[in-house]
Formats: C-alpha cells, structure tokens, sequence
C-alpha cells in the first residue's frame, strides 16, 4: 500500500480520474435515460458505444485523416467523426429498440425478459465487428485492437503553476466535452417541449399517454438521446485512447452501469456525479494497491454507497422533482 | 395465448390425471433414459449426440457440462424464478464451489501446503474429498448470507448491480491473493471423489467422462427433488408472496428479508455445488473460468427456459450448454449465431420455452393489459 | 374420460418409438473417416481460442498451421486439420481433448494455444497417447513441476524468457531503473516475476494492470514519479498498445519493451506511431530472407502473419515431418516428435526429455518496431 504516492499527487490523480470518469458518465447517460423512462437495463448499449467508436475510425478513414495535420483539417476532421459516431450510435439505439425491446413491449413482457434480449443485441453486434464485418471486408475489422489515427495530438496547453500539475488539450476536450454535452441534455430534459414528454412519461406512462404524449416517440427519443451520448463519450474515448476493439464496450459498459447505479439510476445528474465518484475511486485505488485492485474497490464503494444510500447518491428520478 | 403453450397445458392437463404408478413409471422411464444417453447410438435418436462431425467434441463430456449447468440453473431458479431476485453474480458462488475443493482438497494448493508445514503432516496429505464436500456447500452458502445480508433490502436492479460485483470481486480476488489461490495460475491435482481402482486407476478419472455424469447426473436427481419440495412448502409460498408483492406480503405477515436469505443461501449453495463438481471433473481450476459472462449465461438459462418451472430451466440450461457444442461446425460464427438466437426466442416467446403455469397466467394478463394501453392511445 | 384414453395412446406411441431404439442402425461415432488416403488417413487437431477477446493471440497460429499443411506435398497421405474452439476455457478444452483422445484418426494435436487449457487437457491426450505440440503455452510448470510424456512447445518456457528479456534491458539498454508492468494473468505475471528476479535492484518499481483496461493513467504517474530508463510490459498487444500510446503522450521516452505475446504484424497496426523503436522479444530467429513465409500466408488469409504464427506453421510441419517418415500410429508419432531435429521457420526445432526447447539451443531475439514492422534487431541468449 502506497498512500503517499496518493496524498502527494492528489491534484494529478483526480485529473486522472476525472478524466476517465468522464467517458463513463457520458455513456451512464444513456442507461439512465432508458432507465428512467422503461425500467430497463439497456444492456446493449455498451456495444451502442463501441459502434461510435468505430464510425470514428470509418470517418478518419474515409476522409483520410492522419496525425499532423493543419488546425482547421483538425478541426474539421474532429466535428465531422463526432457527427458520424452520434449518429451511428443514436441509429444502432434505435435499432436495437426497434428489433429488441419495442415487439417486447407490445407483448408486455416482464423486464427480464428484456435483459436477455439485451444481452443477445449485445453479443450480435459484437460479433458483427468481430467475425461478420472482417469476413466480408478484413482488416481492420477482427478480433485485434485497432489502431485510430492521433488526429488531435496531445499536446501540453498549460501549467497550473505551484503545483506543477500539467494540462493537456485531450483533458480539456475530454472534461468539457463531458460536462457541456451533460449540461445540454440536462436542459433539455428539464426545459424542452420534448424534454416535458419524456419525463411525463417517466413519471407515470399510463397518465401520459392520457394526456397525449406518444410513448412509442418519447422512448425512441430517448433512446436516440443516450446513442448520441454514447457517440460523443465514443469519440472522446478515440481521442484520448487512439484505439478501438470489436469488444471494448463491455467493459465500459459495466463501468458505466455501475456509475449509474452509483449516482442514482434514472437521474442524470446522478450519472455525472456517478461516472466522476466512479472513475476516481478507481484511480486512487490503482495508485494505492495497482489497477487489478481497481475493481474490486469499486464494487465495494458501490455496495458501501448502496447500503446508506440505497437509491444511490442522488436518489432515482427522471420524472420527479426539479421541474 | 400460442399454440406450443396450449399444447403444453394440455399435455400437463393429461398427465396430471394419469395414476400415480403410471407417472412413476414414466418418470423412471426418463430417468433411465437419461442415465443411458453417453451410449445412446442407435439412428435416428444418435443424431443429438455431439461427437458426430470431425470437430465435433466428446459426448459424455459435454453431457457431464450439460448437468453441472443444470445443478446451477435449478440453483439459480431458487432466486429468481421463486424469489423473484435478479443475481448477475452467480458465477461466485459456482467460483467458491470450485476453489474450496482445490483449495482445501489439492496438494498443490497453498492453503494444504500452510496446513502441512503448520501441522508438519506429510506432503501427500490434503484434505480428504468426503470433508470438501461440506466445506464446499458451507462456504458457499456463508457467502451467500454475507452478500445477502447487507444487499437485499436493496430492490431490483440494484441488487442485481451488487451481486454482478459480488461475482467480480470473488474472480479477481481469486486470480490476486497469490499466497493463498496461486493467482491466475490456478490449482492444479483438485481431488476427485473416492470410488473403487479399476485396472489401477482411479473410478472417476479424465478418461471415463461417462462415470462423472453419471456421478452429477445422481446429484442434479436428488437436487430437483429437494428443490420441488422446497417449492411446494411454506417457504416456497413465502417466496411467491414476495415475488408477486412484497409490501403485501410484509403486510400479511411474511417475513419478506428472512425469505430473501433464505432463497439467496440455498441457490448459492447449488451454485457451490455445480462448482464443486466442475472442479473435480476438471482437476483444475483458474479464475478465468468464472468470467461475468458466465453469469449472464446463467440467467439466460433461467430466462429462456422459463422462469419458476424447474423443467424450463433444465430445457434452457440443456440448450444453451449443447446447442453451441453440437454445431461446432459453424466455428466462429456461433457467438452471433448465439446472440441472434437468444433475441429471436425471446421474441417469439417472451413467457420462457416452457413457463410455469402460474407464469404463463400472469403473462397472459400483462399480454391483454398492454394491448389494451396500445389500443388507448 | 376421453383425456386419458388419448394419454394411452401417447404411451404406447413413446413405447414404440422405445422398441425401436433398439431396432435401428447405429452411427458411426468412432469417426475413422473414409479410406480416401490408404493406411495414411489423418487429422491433426488445434486446440485454442478461435472466438471471444484472446482470439487474435491464436488464429494466427491456426492459419499458420493451416497453411503449412496446405504446402505439404505428399501423394500418399489424406490429412485434414480439425480446428477446435475452446475460447481459451479450460471447461471448453476437457470435451475437445476426450474427443480428440477417443479417435484414433487424430495423430496429434497443435496445442494447447494457453498454458490454462494445456494444465486442464494435458493428462487426458497423455491417457490416449496423442503428441501435443504447443505453439504458445509458455508457463514452466507445465514441463518442469509437472512433465508429460506426450507435451512438447515450440517456445522455451518464462524463466528463459524473464532471464532474456532482463538481459537485454541490462546489457544492451544499459537500463538500471526499469519499471515492470504486467497484466495480472497466467502468462504476463509469472513473466514479469522472472525478470523482476533477474533485475534485482535494477528495477526501480512493478505495477500490475488488467486485462481489458484502456486507461493506464494510474501506471503513467507511477512512470513519472519513477522515472524509469526502460518499461517492460509483460501482457498482449490489446493492452501494450494503449499503455505504450499513453506513455508517449506524457512524454515518457523510455525504451518500451515487451515478451513474444506481443510479436506479430499487428503490433505495428496496434500501436501506431507512438510503437516507432519499440522492442519486442521472441523465441524466434528472423526468417530467412528468401522464405516466401509472410507472402505465402499473406496472400492465403489477407493479413500480415501475427502473434506465432510461424510456431503453429512450424508445430504443422513437424507433424507431417513424422507422416513422411512413415508414423502411421500415435506411438510412431510420439517417438518421432521426441526425437526430431530440423530447421523451422521460427527456430532450430528439437525437443529435451521434459518436451522443452533444449536449454543450449534456446535464443532470444529483440526486435525492433521500425515504420511498422518488427526488424531484428539483436540476438539474446539468455542462458549465459
């Protein structure tokens, strides 16, 4: 155990935590707006995230993008992966509801049901990086980690001065990138017409529906909502990581999942302080022990969190409250 | 309501009146059949065996896999199908059940070796299979009570989110703690149960797989029937109330928390038995054989099956563990072909493959609820 | 009641169809296979993971073998390689290796692809006396707590390598504060065991990591406070990459060195620019200039060969070397295994009474990532 490593780079292990629970939190948006409205464990959406990650590289690909390019081919080249990969996200979503969940729906299954469909989505699209799409088009698609090209170089922007603490320009697209797209969807929710219909609906599904709102729109857009998270947290991961893999969204996933539960599942403020509180439990804890302990800290403040709290942080609600 | 769930009633209907000796007889029937099936070689019958194609693999072997998953889904089932609690940590208990036999039974083991150099026994020594056994069960079902404790006042999802922790934190502890469960190297020489020499070997050794499906086969028997018991006792009405409403049943003088642990203690106890019998058939065990996923698995065993009726989860656990392997040919196309096929059912059967009646009824209701909220709007 | 009479004639139906379980033929599970190649009719199995997240460590190996049976000339023998998935799961590999041992057609077997499986398989294909020839199973306790007359690898065991690899980083770096990270499994944690041994006070500091994880960043300041002359990283290429990635980005240009779960042409793929000079370290010698190897499986499989894929090429033809010379039987197989000496793609192949490389003829090689491709470097022997 190594608590001094800890104390004396506090300032740069919160970063660091902050840094990965970002991408946590963007993708735990997307189980908690599900939540929040169905009661369900969106287990697909991990791979929702992975397809995001994988429409960057498409994009860098196609338009040829490489390290070292000018600041506005950068920038260009940044705003167009990050409409591809909120759009293949948003629309692999909206698949999945459409061919997985909606007939469910209809049958009035019980959620576990759900799960298990989930869980096959899951494993489909998978496969369809891993094993479908290499037997038609080969590399890079496959069961090996894929390199992404550094479109945006990390590069050293400032230093807080006293305590030395470097800032790089991947941190701080990766950290606003983050809070901004949360900000905005937290506005939306809370302000918009569609926003209205989308809590009415998480409140009390039957009354909604009275009231006119169309369940059938306000899943889908919800569903849309937490792909185009998902696509966003996909290209920061891209940015930051410079690498993608047919199955690198399980483990996000249950990151992510887990930041949702953590935060209060069904609350979008929760998913954020969620992913945040995750992400630097886990790098303290890989400081103090090593990152295979990471985990298994985790789970424990989950369970410790759980156990005080047993609605987590933030307490479940969508619906309720702030209107 | 669907044609197979009528059908299925009406077979049950019928057999339901046929007179007890008859049912005994057919039951016997089933039995023996079952204890039959590694020789089952006769066409057209012979066409379910998985060994037929080149790359096919070995019959027993897989049959003996089949049972062990059944032990856990009929384990499972306990807490989800009767007691209505969704545990994606299941793996754990099946991982503890596997480890306390290598663990205390293994003259590789760090924990028998402590205990010889303690005691100065002899380096032969181990602790004896018949000793593992309870050992096995018991820590099992400690664990269980201690994860149960403090979580299930927890509802729902997110008990389902601890015990898929539990089940993590139980791996990656195995493949850490390197001085006490030889870290991600495993253990290896995990003892198997006693039983008379033939030809100078052991009775349950790697070669005669049929021996130790027989073996789980006897188990998983003496399992169901203690598992219809429990199911048609007070507990098992307990565990209905709960399912169905738990403040109402707190209300009428259920003791809904007690229940939760109860169920929780004994499926944990079946998943350490399944361990216990996958370690020693195996003689080795390492943590990367109680992946998360395996516990997804599980549930989808109970799920597809259909959730509360012991014959459902013993279909869903046959199919999902014996689908895979009897079409080896399509290789690496099982996994999508898998996923795609896990959706597909479910789709058309949302209720499970064979539901419990009761089941069937509810879902029939929630079916006509829906459709009339669709026909609202 | 009209139920029950129905009930009766379901019964009696079942009971017919239960005589005539009886009266019917029989299959043919013994699988002996047709009589197309005379008395010399074969299959070679390959066990490992051909599916889930370690897949891209084994197929290589697969199309190796795959290809070097497909190069084999030889008019009077029908051998067929069976390719077995086992995702790497020991409770996977047990029904393999039955099946496998059970049928006399198979003469041996390429694998276990990882030391896991190859522990839970090994007393099995010994049982029923099927050579096995292992590409990539690198733990020691496989040949030296616990030999099997029927194991044999094509790749020295991880106390060699710990010792190689330590070397190197001494000898040739000039290192004295290395940092070692390894990935907390059966095959990068005994590794970096032994080159923390070997090192001894030359290791400044060790870390351990995940299998899976993207996010080095807890390692990284561990880097920085350290300040290392050399990394080593014992693991796979799905987690050097990233980890190798974020070291650049922070500025740490310490030399980067990795064991032979990272060689392969998708290493360069992997890591990108931020690989340019890394080292990795593989049992293997260069492959001859004039050796038409990665164009051959190139064009074959589409890709550049990976991770051993000439161990499995080479595993192949050691097989078929032993049909050539006439083994019809599994013991014939056995013995010409044990003895056999020839050159391989990867090395000069022979094997010592535990089934090992030989301890004089073991040799390392450091290559080193120029522009994407793995270039010889210098040649390492760790025994001295």
């Amino acid at each position: 155990m190594d608590f001094d490593a800890l104390i004396n780079g506090l300032d740069r292990h919160t970063l660091d935590g902050i840094t990965r629970g970002s991408i946590y939190a963007l993708v735990a948006l997307g189980y908690t707006m599900v939540y929040g409205v169905m009661k369900l464990i969106n287990f697909a959406h991990s791979e929702v995230f992975m397809v995001g990650t994988w429409a960057t590289l498409g994009t860098y690909t196609l338009i040829g993008a490489s390290s070292g390019m000018g600041v506005g081919m950068i920038i260009g080249a940044t705003v167009l992966a990050l409409l591809a990969a909120m759009l293949a996200s948003a629309g692999t979503a909206l698949a999945v509801e459409r061919i997985a969940y909606r007939p469910l729906r209809k049958k009035g299954a019980p959620p576990l049901i759900f799960l298990i469909t989930g869980i096959g989505c899951s494993m489909v699209l998978v496969e369809t990086f891993g094993q479908v799409l290499k037997v038609f088009f080969g590399p890079p698609f496959g069961r090996v980690l894929v390199n992404v090209p550094a479109v945006l170089p990390t590069k050293v922007v400032f230093t807080i001065p006293g305590i030395d603490l470097a800032i790089t320009n991947t941190r701080i697209i990766i950290i606003f990138g983050a809070i901004a797209m949360m900000v905005a969807l937290d506005f939306f929710v809370n302000k918009s017409r569609l926003g209205r219909g989308v809590r009415a609906v998480a409140q009390d599904p039957d009354t909604a529906s009275l009231m006119g709102v169309n369940q059938d729109r306000v899943i889908m857009l919800v569903f849309v909502l937490g792909g185009a998270m998902a696509g966003v947290a996909a290209l920061l991961f891209t940015i930051q990581y410079d690498s993608t893999k047919f199955d690198i969204g399980f483990i996000i996933g249950v990151k992510a999942f887990t930041a949702a539960v953590l935060g209060g599942i069904g609350n979008l403020r929760g998913a954020l302080i969620g992913g945040l509180v995750l992400g630097v439990v886990e790098v303290y804890a890989s400081t103090v022990w090593d990152s295979s302990w990471a985990d298994v800290t985790a789970f424990v403040v989950l369970v410790l969190v759980l156990m005080f709290r047993p609605t987590g942080l933030l307490g479940e609600s969508l619906g309720k409250a702030r209107a | 309501m669907s044609i197979i769930t009528q059908y299925t009633n009406r077979l049950r209907d019928r057999l339901d009146v046929l007179p007890t000796w008859v049912r005994a007889l057919g039951l016997l029937l089933v039995v023996a059949l079952a204890f039959y099936l590694p020789y089952l070689n006769v066409l057209p019958f012979a066409y379910i065996r998985t060994d037929l194609s080149a790359t096919g693999t070995d019959w027993a072997s897989v049959l003996f896999l089949v049972v062990v998953y059944m032990i856990v889904a009929v384990g499972l089932n306990v807490v989800i199908g009767l007691a209505g609690l969704l545990d994606l940590g299941y793996v754990g208990f099946y991982a503890l059940g596997a480890y306390s036999v290598a663990l205390f039974g293994s003259t590789s083991s760090p924990v028998v070796e402590a205990i010889q150099n303690k005691f100065g026994l002899s380096e032969e020594w181990a602790v004896p299979f018949a000793i593992c056994v309870p050992i096995a069960i018991a820590m099992a079902l400690i664990a269980g009570v201690i994860l149960g404790a403090p979580t299930l006042r927890l509802r729902g999802d997110y008990l389902a989110i601890v015990t898929m922790g539990f089940g993590e934190i139980i791996r990656i502890c195995a493949r850490n703690l390197d001085n006490v469960t030889n870290g991600a190297a495993g253990i290896t020489n995990v003892p198997v149960p006693p039983g008379p020499e033939v030809d100078g070997r052991p009775f349950f050794n790697v070669s005669e797989p049929e021996r130790w499906y027989w073996l789980a086969l006897v188990v998983l028997i003496i399992l169901i029937w203690m598992a219809r018991r429990l199911e048609h006792s007070r507990v098992g009405r307990a565990w209905l109330a709960i399912r169905e409403d738990e403040d109402a049943a707190a209300i009428m003088g259920v003791a809904a928390f007690k229940y939760k642990l109860w169920a929780f203690a004994i499926g944990a106890s079946l998943g350490g038995m399944a361990g216990l019998l996958f370690g020693s058939k195996q003689q080795y065990v390492e943590p990367n054989g109680f992946m998360l996923n395996l516990s997804f698995l599980f549930v989808a065993m109970v799920v597809i099956g259909g959730s509360g009726n012991i014959l459902g989860v013993l279909i869903g656990a046959f199919l999902l563990t014996y689908l895979p392997e009897r079409f080896r040919e399509f290789q690496e196309w099982r996994p999508f072909a898998f996923g795609v096929a896990l959706v597909a059912v479910m789709i058309l059967r949302p209720q499970g493959l064979v539901p419990s009646r009761r089941r069937a009824r509810e879902f029939e209701d929630r079916k006509v609820e829906a459709e009339e909220a669709a026909a609202d709007v | 009641m009209i139920r029950s009479s129905r009930t009766w004639q379901a019964v009696a139906i079942s009971a017919v169809a239960g005589l005539a379980l009886t009266a019917c033929g029989t299959t043919d599970t013994g699988g002996d296979g047709d009589a197309a190649g005379g008395d010399c009719n074969f299959k070679i199995g390959v066990m490992g993971a051909l599916s889930g997240a370690n897949a891209s460590i084994v197929l290589p190996s697969v199309d190796g073998a795959e290809l070097a049976l497909k190069q084999w000339d030889n008019e009077d023998c029908d051998v067929t390689i069976e390719k077995f998935d086992t995702e790497g799961d020991p409770a996977k590999a047990t029904p393999v290796a039955t099946q496998i041992a059970g049928d006399d057609s198979f003469i041996g077997v390429i694998g276990g692809a990882f030391s896991g499986e190859t522990r839970a398989t090994k007393a099995i294909y010994g049982d029923a006396g099927v050579t096995m020839v292992s590409q990539s199973a690198t733990a020691t306790d496989l040949t030296q707590d616990d030999p099997s007359p029927v194991f044999h690898r094509l790749v020295p065991y991880d106390d060699y390598q710990g010792a190689a690899i330590a070397k190197y980083l001494t000898d040739e770096l000039g290192a004295t504060k290395v940092f070692v990270v390894d990935n907390s499994e059966a095959y990068g944690e005994p590794l970096a065991d032994r080159v923390e041994e070997t090192l001894g006070d030359k290791m400044a500091q060790r870390d351990k990591t995940q299998v899976g994880q993207t996010d080095f960043a807890p390692t990284i300041s561990k880097m920085e406070s350290a300040k290392p002359d050399a990394v080593f990283y014992g693991g796979y290429i799905a987690e050097a990459a990233p980890l190798l990635k974020q070291m650049r980005d922070a500025g740490i240009d310490a030399p980067f060195i990795g064991g032979d779960g990272l060689y392969g042409s998708d290493f360069g793929n992997a890591v990108g620019d931020a690989g340019e000079g890394a080292i990795v370290m593989c049992p293997c010698a260069p492959i001859e200039e004039d050796s038409t190897f990665a164009a051959d499986y190139q064009e074959e499989f589409g890709s550049a060969p990976g991770a051993y894929a000439a161990e499995g090429f080479d595993a192949m033809s050691v097989f078929l070397a032993a049909l050539d010379d006439g083994a019809r039987t599994r013991e014939d197989v056995e013995k010409f295994v044990d003895g056999y000496t020839g050159d391989g793609l990867s090395k000069e192949i022979s094997f010592d009474e535990n089934g090992d490389v030989p301890k004089e003829k073991v040799s390392y090689w450091a290559y080193k990532n120029e522009g994407g491709t793995l270039v010889p470097d210098v040649e390492v022997s760790p025994a001295s």
